[in-house]
């Protein structure tokens, strides 16, 4: 045989597996096929399978008998059903090949399958007064290995270990205590009654079922049955036992014997190996394909109950909802009496500054000056911090004010943050909010119980305060940017008040994602759900989903929300800005309109922090990386990554199978490149030519297929040129005045029209099938790195950018051998249409029109996040995405000339 | 039997004042009002013991116990701190004692060891360590050699020394040891009326651990007052800050609820003051308190050892004399001239107690302003590097600072300090970058030897009149050993705080009363793995390796043979032993030449 030089010989023969799966008799088959009908049947959620058809012995009844045949076919999941189908086929086949097809019918639709039921039903009903319900075809399994087991037990009835001897009779009976022990959730009695019937089988005791051979013969001779079913094992063909008789007569036509079949797939295999235009072009393609389907369909089954997980508090010390809040009475008094004193000096200050800069609210010195005053009478430690950021030509500018109690027995090394913002995520003012934070301020000072500094800060606004904060708190401030006065330990947790409207709240809406998609410690989360639904009675929401039903589609519409801000990586609350220094923060903001007062946020930020001041270590124990679904179930990482590996994976293999592919294919004289393709599709198409047409290919293969040097000067000089040239755009969408934005973005669409076309003139000439190849290889390949590095980062900024990219693993080149004259053409610059439209700023254009958002704002927000949070989304976009587009859109370009 | 009794007092008071020049007790206690209803309560208790005596193991007044311990390991001069809290020098002014009698956060201990050479003294440091550990119930055992070091200007020889002494300094700091009453107990049993009689019977571990701040000083000195006339002087303190408000809740009651409404103190004068609406207003009156309130009890008369005609008033009040003071009767008030203080006698056996109603302030108890503020943080982030950041604020707007800066760092916190740099920042609030030589005047600086040395870095500073200078260096973190971290909760790394001493200039304090400052504690994150999953996997692959190797280990040793060669070993005859011996003998040979094979 001869095979190309490219392929090594497998280490393992595919075709006897092949040949055994095809080589199973019909029963045997039927009886998978209806245990992976059942699993499939199981996948949706209206009707429980399992319920149906499973034992449940407190429902044993005239009307639910059905139960006794439909259990050996039902599993409880995927891993139930596969191990039981591997443990059960070779074991069913032999004994359909032994007795028959008809006698296994008769046999397993009837006693073998209602004995060892109605034994459990018994035993475990009236004997043990349980009720477990039980399922799957393990009863099967256990009950062939007792009948196997008495067998062996004739002719060899014992195996000695050392001194012992030990009857093999009992060897079920230990491989049931096996499986008993190692997988959990197995009825022992129901394997042990199985294995009871087993062995009654075994002893013949069970002779009186098999239905007499006459008549066996009589109904097989009047159906015709060996003429009419394929895999049917007659009467006569049954071997009786492992050494018994080979068939003789080979009374099927249709039907050949396996010896045939052994025959018939060994050229089957080696004309897939010897076709290399189907392992190098095709196979890549159906397996990238494969891999976006399957990365997609991954992430819609993660909402469903066996993927995600109920959340729970993995940090013990946190103790949520232990302490009594004692945040009430008269510090009601006090709320307002510091909410009416800060309103009338606003009130003032808005009269005095009549120029009416309503929607631009920035807090002046009268209002930072009775927030200190205040904050000192309750005997804090005052700060003020000045700060000034530039960004797309717009400054922002304020003044933090921070006051800090230092814990009674405290040495400064531990602090918590509470944040109350001048205005809130919705530019909304926070009075209330402000004045909570100072009522808890002046009450937690009476507390001695502080093991941690609290700090309490008031940023003026939303996005930069607390950044320029938490920046000076660690040193790492830019220039406009004062440094802190006063300081604290290192800080554990952080915390944001909001409270923007005068009415009372019904629930708290609890904002956890930070910049760059990273995510506050899961315990936080948890303890903020449980203090305010366990203790105080607040319902919990998360992403803005104000009515969840716990269904399919708000489970997904919330991942899906919370996965579109994990990849846009901005901030979206004060709390955002603590994520990059690894403290955890979330932001608490009262929604609706219920009966919860100012006091029960209160207490619940009491409680948090309580629960907070109970660590003796930084928050570790729980996930960094999740999906949140519900308030109370979520998706770790081990079970979402593979979605966006996946994903980026489908890259990598197209990258991969590219590069052998330039290796491989003989570049003879000018027009051949094709002809050999072309070639092998033939004989793709007509897979049932005779064996000559393939061998004598492969025989003068070797001499033709020598192994290629490929060129790769230029592909690598592209892609790396084009990744390049990708800060040209990141450069100038960072740094120009937000005015130009939209304009900036229409003449980048332009440019990404005109710049592939002229690539592809510039570069068409000259350019070999393999060069063209090897630039999408090098493109791909840096795509799929670049994309399953990021998947552990951002899951969800991977996921989206692969998703856009996924068709520049398709697009090619399209040769002008391959399809000739207009229609070329037409093809080409319909693709190159199509993938414009998937282009970065089409598609910044695109959603934005869908989201209803103006796309200077965006940018603008998009330039501020780069220039004050350190958003590295840009980076992603402008120096992964777009080189990679690029590249893709120049190869369909090449087809154009 | 009357005669004798009598004959021995008559020699016991002869013995008494023979030694009486040498050997006395003294205690007092200093309470002074602090702003924001804080109350400093200094207890000093100080007892002499004559050098001959102590040579003599002859104890009176020192106590025994710690006795033995310094001459076991050779001590000549010990200083044991115990502190927890941090002095809030903003509000509460210069600390008692000028620092002097003020610890680092959690334990610190420095000594003078006469010994041959620096070895010798080490050895002779680990023996007291050991001691004083059992000794205070302290993990002061920790102080090994990595957390030893040698100051070299930090400290000084508090007492009077012969010249001829060969005497070593080292010094430790356990800066994560939590104080608390096991550390109180045994200090109380060195007092000589152990905490039953005198200003010690106030010291009550309920109330002294809820201080915001609080200390405890042991120093054992030898004094020469006289040429030629030396004794050994034990001066033991105790000082506390108690919030006065905290305090005088109830034992049983210490939650501090919000107040019922109508006890809420209002600004009325506000315009939306109402029933439900309430600015509050902090009282400017000074509070009402007593010794019972505050420490939960009343002295217990007076401690009958500390009596004498040449013994002050052991109890003093630091308030304006303006000030109504209520004391329990048979103490004796006297006002001392400088305006504030007043001091009491005790009576013996009798209660006294002291109670200050509350009363609208006219004067205050001047607070002397800080010479200086200092502070230490660690900033940057992330697991591998970090920076230092020390700020040195000099509030007075004539004099410069010279002083001693003295820190040790644990060995996995590497210093760089090629990178240490100065910033000043004056009265304008600009900040100018400065080489660090300009302020430095003198370093002294041992780098760390992984998990052998600390490193240690003096520095002699001044700093300018109204300035504030920030040195910052950066360092990285080294990666422990697993069997390195601590066994409990990993809450991070304590770094010991620095000590700053300032020579002081003050003529009234003359040149030999330094001020000593301390920073807070540092807390370092190092890279911690998750110890759960080694834990997992190390359980499991031993399970898994213990079940392989057993029964691997079972095929190899065992000695298989035929039934019928087994049953002629079973058979005890002797060609049964001599073939047993040979299948022996056999194998042996077999399982040489498997080995050398």
């Amino acid at each position: 045989m001869a095979t190309p030089a490219a392929l090594p010989p497998l280490p393992f023969n595919p075709s006897r597996v092949r040949s055994y799966v095809l080589r199973l008799p019909l029963f045997t088959r039927l009886v998978l096929l209806a245990i992976i009908v059942f699993w499939l049947l199981e996948l949706q959620t209206v009707w429980s399978v399992v319920q149906w058809g499973s034992i449940i012995p407190e429902e044993a009844g005239f009307g639910t008998m059905y139960r006794l045949n439909t259990y050996p076919f039902i599993h409880l999941g995927f891993f139930h059903a596969f191990l039981n189908v591997l443990a059960l086929t070779p074991l069913l086949e032999r004994f359909e090949a032994e007795h028959g097809t008809l006698t296994a019918v008769a046999l397993f639709i009837g006693p073998l399958s209602t004995l060892p039921g109605g034994a459990y039903i018994l035993i475990e009903k009236f004997v043990l007064h349980r009720n477990t319900a039980v399922t799957g075809a393990s009863v099967w399994v256990f009950l062939l290995l007792g009948s196997e087991a008495i067998r062996t037990f004739k002719s060899n009835p014992y195996f000695s270990l050392g001194p012992y001897k030990i009857p093999t009779w009992t060897s079920p009976l230990f491989a049931c205590a096996l499986v008993s022990i190692l997988v959990p959730n197995t009825s022992f009695l129901g394997h042990m009654c199985a294995i009871l019937v087993g062995y009654l089988l075994g002893l013949g005791a069970l002779k009186v079922f098999v239905p007499p051979e006459k008549v066996l013969r009589w109904i097989e001779g009047k159906l015709n049955l060996l003429g009419r079913l394929p895999h049917y094992v007659s009467v006569d063909q049954k071997t009786y036992g492992r050494y018994g008789v080979l068939p003789t007569t080979t009374t099927g036509g249709e039907r050949g014997t396996p010896m045939s079949f052994l025959g018939s797939s060994q050229p089957a295999v080696r004309k897939l190996r010897s076709n290399p235009h189907f392992l190098f072009v095709h196979l890549p393609h159906i397996l990238s394909f494969i891999c976006i389907v399957a990365g997609v369909v991954w992430l819609l089954l993660l909402p469903l109950n066996d993927y995600s997980r109920q959340t729970y508090i993995s940090e013990n010390a946190l103790l949520p909802g232990q302490v009594h809040a004692y945040f009430s009475g008269s510090e009601q008094h006090v709320f307002r009496g510091y909410k009416k004193e800060l309103e009338g000096i606003l009130a003032s200050q808005t009269e005095d500054g009549q120029e009416g800069r309503k929607d631009e609210f920035t807090p002046a010195y009268v209002v930072i000056s009775a927030l200190q005053s205040v904050l000192k009478a309750a005997g804090l430690k005052v700060a003020t911090q000045n700060y000034e950021y530039t960004s797309s030509g717009i400054t922002h500018q304020g003044q933090n004010v921070y006051a800090i109690i230092q814990a009674p027995r405290g040495d400064a090394t531990e602090a918590i943050v509470l944040v109350a913002a001048w205005k809130t995520v919705d530019d909304e003012l926070n009075l209330n909010g402000v004045s909570l934070a100072l009522t808890l301020a002046r009450y937690f000072k009476r507390w001695s119980l502080w093991s941690k500094d609290i700090i309490f800060l008031f940023p003026p606004d939303s996005e930069t305060g607390t950044q320029a904060w938490i920046d000076a708190y660690h040193d790492m401030q830019p220039a406009f940017v004062q440094p802190l006065p006063l300081k604290s330990g290192a800080l554990q947790g952080g915390l944001v008040i909001e409270y923007p409207f005068d009415h009372r709240f019904e629930s708290l809406h609890i904002l956890y994602d930070g910049v760059n998609g990273q995510l506050p410690n899961l315990d936080l989360f948890n303890t903020a759900v449980s203090i305010a639904g366990g203790q105080m009675g607040i319902g919990a929401s998360l992403q803005e989903m104000w009515d969840h039903n716990d269904s399919y589609e708000m489970r997904l519409q919330t991942i899906m929300r919370g996965m579109v801000k994990q990849g846009f990586g901005y901030a979206t609350g004060p709390h955002s800005s603590f994520m990059p220094y690894h403290i955890d923060a979330i932001t608490l903001q009262p929604k609706g309109e219920g009966w919860q007062d100012e006091m029960a946020l209160g207490r619940t930020v009491e409680g948090l922090c309580r629960s907070l001041n109970n660590l003796l270590e930084h928050l570790h124990q729980s996930f960094f990386f999740y999906l949140l679904m519900q308030t109370n179930r979520f998706v770790s990482i081990g079970t979402y990554l593979p979605s966006a590996m996946l994903i980026a994976g489908n890259f990598t293999i197209m990258a991969i199978a590219l590069w052998l592919r330039t290796g491989y294919f003989q570049q003879n004289t000018g027009n051949s490149p094709v002809e050999k393709p072309k070639l092998t599709e033939e004989q793709q198409a007509t897979p049932a030519a005779d064996e000559r047409e393939p061998k004598t290919n492969n025989t003068q293969d070797p001499a033709t297929k020598n192994i290629k040097e490929r060129q790769l000067a230029l592909p690598l000089t592209l892609v790396v040129g084009l990744h390049l040239l990708g800060l040209l755009p990141l450069y100038i969408f960072n740094n120009i005045s937000h005015t130009y934005y939209t304009t900036a973005t229409y003449t980048s669409i332009l440019a990404n029209a005109v710049l592939p076309l002229l690539l592809a003139a510039f570069l068409t000439h000259g350019l070999t099938t393999q060069q063209s190849l090897l630039i999408k290889s090098f493109s791909l390949l840096i795509l799929g790195l670049f994309l399953s590095t990021l998947a552990t980062l951002n899951f969800s900024l991977s996921f989206m950018i692969g998703l856009l990219c996924a068709p520049l693993s398709f697009v090619n080149r399209i040769k002008p051998q391959t399809i000739t004259g207009p229609l070329r053409y037409v093809l080409a610059a319909l693709s190159l249409v199509l993938l414009n439209v998937l282009s970065p700023p089409v598609v910044l254009l695109g959603s934005c029109a869908y989201f209803g958002v103006d796309v200077e704002s965006v940018l603008t927000q998009a330039a501020f996040g780069w220039d004050v949070w350190g958003v590295w989304t840009q980076v992603v976009v402008w120096c992964v995405w777009w080189p990679a587009w690029v590249t893709g859109a120049a190869l369909v370009g090449f087809s154009l000339f | 039997m009357t005669l004798l009794s009598s004959l021995a007092l008559l020699l016991l008071v002869a013995l008494s004042s023979l030694t009486s020049a040498t050997s006395d007790y003294h205690e007092s206690l200093i309470l002074q009002p602090l702003p924001q209803s804080s109350l400093l309560a200094s207890f000093n208790f100080r007892s002499n013991e004559s050098q001959e005596s102590f040579d003599e193991r002859h104890f009176r007044y020192f106590p025994r116990a710690l006795g033995q311990i310094l001459r076991h390991a050779n001590t000549k001069e010990l200083h044991l701190r115990f502190t927890t809290g941090r002095w809030d020098a903003e509000s509460w002014g210069p600390r008692p004692w000028n620092g002097t009698k003020e610890g680092s956060t959690g334990v610190e201990l420095w000594a003078w060891i006469d010994a041959v050479d620096d070895e010798a003294a080490f050895a002779k440091w680990i023996t007291l360590t050991q001691s004083l550990s059992g000794l205070f119930c302290a993990s002061l055992n920790f102080i090994d050699s990595t957390r030893t070091t040698r100051p070299v200007a930090s400290f000084e020889l508090m007492g009077d020394h012969p010249a001829s002494s060969n005497l070593h300094l080292l010094h430790g700091t356990l800066p994560g040891e939590v104080v608390c009453t096991e550390n109180l107990t045994p200090f109380l049993k060195l007092l000589p009326c152990k905490g039953k009689a005198g200003v010690a019977s106030l010291l009550d571990g309920h109330k002294l651990f809820d201080a915001s701040w609080q200390s405890m000083s042991v120093d054992v000195s030898p004094v020469c007052p006289h040429l030629g006339e030396c004794s050994v002087q034990i001066d033991q303190t105790v000082d506390i800050v108690l919030d006065i408000d905290r305090s005088k809740r109830p034992r049983d009651n210490p939650i501090p609820r919000p107040v019922p409404a109508e006890q809420l103190v209002c600004d009325t004068s506000k315009p939306y003051h109402s029933d439900d609406t309430c600015y509050p207003l902090e009282s400017t009156a000074e509070k009402y308190w007593s010794l019972t309130d505050i420490f939960g009890r009343t002295i217990s008369g007076s401690c009958p050892l500390a009596e004498g005609p040449f013994h002050e008033d052991p109890v003093c009040l630091r308030v304006p004399h303006d000030r109504q003071v209520d004391v329990a009767p048979g103490a004796v008030e006297t006002k001392k001239p400088d305006g504030f203080t007043r001091c009491f006698t005790l009576q013996p056996s009798t209660p006294f107690d002291l109670t200050i109603p509350e009363q609208e302030t006219t004067s205050q108890v001047p607070l002397d302003e800080p010479v200086l503020r200092a502070e230490r943080t660690i900033v940057g982030h992330g697991q591998e590097r970090g920076g230092m950041r020390i700020i040195f604020d000099n509030p007075s707007d004539t004099n410069p600072v010279d002083f001693i800066y003295f820190e040790t760092l644990p060995w996995f916190l590497r210093p760089y300090v090629h990178t240490l740099q100065a910033t000043i920042t004056g009265n304008d609030g600009l900040r100018r970058q400065v080489p660090a030589s300009e302020f430095i005047k003198e370093s002294f600086y041992k780098p760390a030897i992984d998990r052998e040395r600390g490193t240690q870095l003096e520095l002699a500073l001044s700093v300018p009149a109204a300035s504030a200078v920030t040195l910052t260096y950066d360092f990285e973190k080294a990666i422990l050993r697993y069997t390195e971290y601590p066994p409990d909760a990993n809450r991070g790394f304590n770094v010991a705080p620095a000590v700053i001493k300032l020579g002081s200039h003050d003529a009234a304090n003359g040149p030999n009363h330094p001020i000593y400052i301390r920073t807070t504690s540092l807390l370092l994150q190092l890279p911690t793995p998750d110890f759960s999953m080694p834990y997992n996997v190390i359980i499991l692959t031993s399970t898994v390796i213990a079940l392989a190797f057993g029964s691997i280990f079972n095929l190899l040793v065992r000695r298989f043979v035929t039934a019928d060669e087994a049953s002629a070993l079973r058979a005890q005859t002797v060609k049964g032993r001599l073939s047993g011996k040979l299948v022996a003998i056999r194998d042996k040979i077999k399982g040489k030449r498997a080995k050398t094979e």
